[in-house]
């Protein structure tokens, strides 16, 4: 498998979900290649030097600071991470923390780092943070929330009866796969802001610009079959004659 | 008599390279790159085996001696429709649907231009023992030598 797609997929789906960023963007602004082979026929083709192993964290892969922490030459120990056949957060989740000092208290996912397994919940788990700008005497604390791992420090909520319970993907009569509580058997849907992104709250209420094509123009047939290639519809359309024969000509 | 002492040297000749062909193969030096002496050298007496600057665009003639003679059916002209009415825009709207779409084959193009000719054909028995018809349009009357002098009246090569 190439070594693109293997950056790309270790990439977590609905970490890429809220930027709303092209695939081809995220690789370019993510990849760091040492060294590239020249082209030509004298060279081994597609062989690249290149960062393999990367730190996820908090910040976004195409992000400055997530460079600066996977700078050329910085190495990190290796961060062991459960792997999870489907991932069941999203964010608009209600959810509980099960550790540290918000204890028992439920809040509702904001923000997914799906490569670590974290979770964010909005106001919980929080600590301050001192920021002293400049040689200011006053000191500047700011709140932020620590995420939360996915597989034993959070819990869905069980929206019958709002207390924590572990969940299962099953699938209804008409073949969807949905979240079920194990200890209720209710089903947990998926939140609407889910499909949130950063350019829309959701695909059918998003405002089409004056550069958009509408949606019933993009569905149009408008293609009519004919024989003729796309050289000669063009010159008839455009009533343009060709008398001439050219002569023949052969490739060898 | 003086006695030699025969001691085997190899010797290493250093201007056998110097007079050597050069082999610039892992340097390749187009467009840009060389010293100056090196591109005047190349404007005014191009080297076959090095690539040549011109990035894919072809000459829109061809050179007499120094003189250079332009052909004015080589220069491009671009056809661009006229879009009023238009109504594709760059972008597409998130609220339009996935449309997917099977490939257009040859075949789908049979069946548009001359498969119903050929079942009228049939059921009104106009057709001949090898299948062709008896009253053959025009599309069904084009040979293939024909059809090929029409894909390059158009002034396409690429056929």
């Amino acid at each position: 498998m190439r070594l693109t797609q293997i950056l790309l997929s270790r990439v977590g789906e609905w970490s890429k979900q809220y930027a709303n960023l092209p695939d081809r963007y995220i690789k370019r602004a993510m990849e760091q290649v040492y060294w590239r082979n020249p082209k030509g026929i004298q060279y081994r083709p597609s062989t690249v030097i290149q960062r393999k192993k990367f730190r996820f964290t908090m910040n976004r892969p195409w992000s400055h600071q997530f460079y600066e922490q996977n700078a050329p030459g910085r190495l990190r120990k290796k961060v062991f991470v459960e792997p999870i056949k489907k991932w069941s957060f999203f964010r608009g989740d209600r959810v509980e923390v099960l550790v540290g000092k918000d204890k028992g208290k439920q809040g509702i996912v904001k923000y997914i780092v799906q490569e670590r397994n974290w979770v964010i919940v909005e106001g919980l788990n929080c600590h301050l943070r001192r920021m002293k700008r400049g040689d200011e005497s006053l000191d500047l604390y700011i709140q932020s929330e620590a995420p939360l791992l996915v597989t034993d420090q959070v819990a869905l909520v069980d929206p019958s009866d709002l207390k924590a319970t572990p969940i299962e993907w099953r699938y209804t009569e008409s073949g969807e796969s949905v979240r079920v509580s194990v200890r209720t058997g209710r089903i947990i849907p998926i939140p609407a802001t889910a499909e949130e992104t950063i350019d829309y709250k959701s695909k059918s209420t998003y405002k089409e610009q004056p550069k958009d094509t509408g949606a019933n123009e993009v569905a149009e047939i408008t293609f009519e079959p004919a024989l003729k290639t796309f050289e000669m519809d063009i010159m008839e359309s455009m009533g343009i004659k060709e008398d001439r024969i050219p002569k023949k000509t052969y490739w060898y | 008599m003086s006695f030699v002492n025969v001691i085997a040297k190899r010797g290493i000749s250093t201007t056998a390279i110097c007079y050597g062909k050069r082999n610039f193969k892992k340097f390749p030096l187009y467009g840009k790159r060389g010293s100056r002496i090196f591109k005047q050298q190349q404007h005014e007496n191009p080297d076959p085996e090095l690539p040549d600057n011109k990035r894919g665009v072809r000459e829109i003639g061809y050179k007499v001696g120094d003189k250079f003679v332009t052909i004015p059916e080589m220069v491009p002209e671009l056809i661009v429709p006229d879009l009023t009415g238009f109504k594709l825009k760059p972008y597409v709207s998130y609220r339009a649907p996935d449309v997917v779409q099977s490939e257009f084959t040859a075949e789908d193009l049979f069946n548009v231009v001359y498969a119903p000719k050929i079942m009228k054909d049939l059921k009104e028995g106009k057709l001949n023992e090898d299948g062709s018809s008896k009253e053959p349009s025009n599309e069904e009357k084009l040979t293939p030598e024909k059809a090929l002098i029409r894909a390059r009246q158009t002034g396409s090569d690429i056929f």
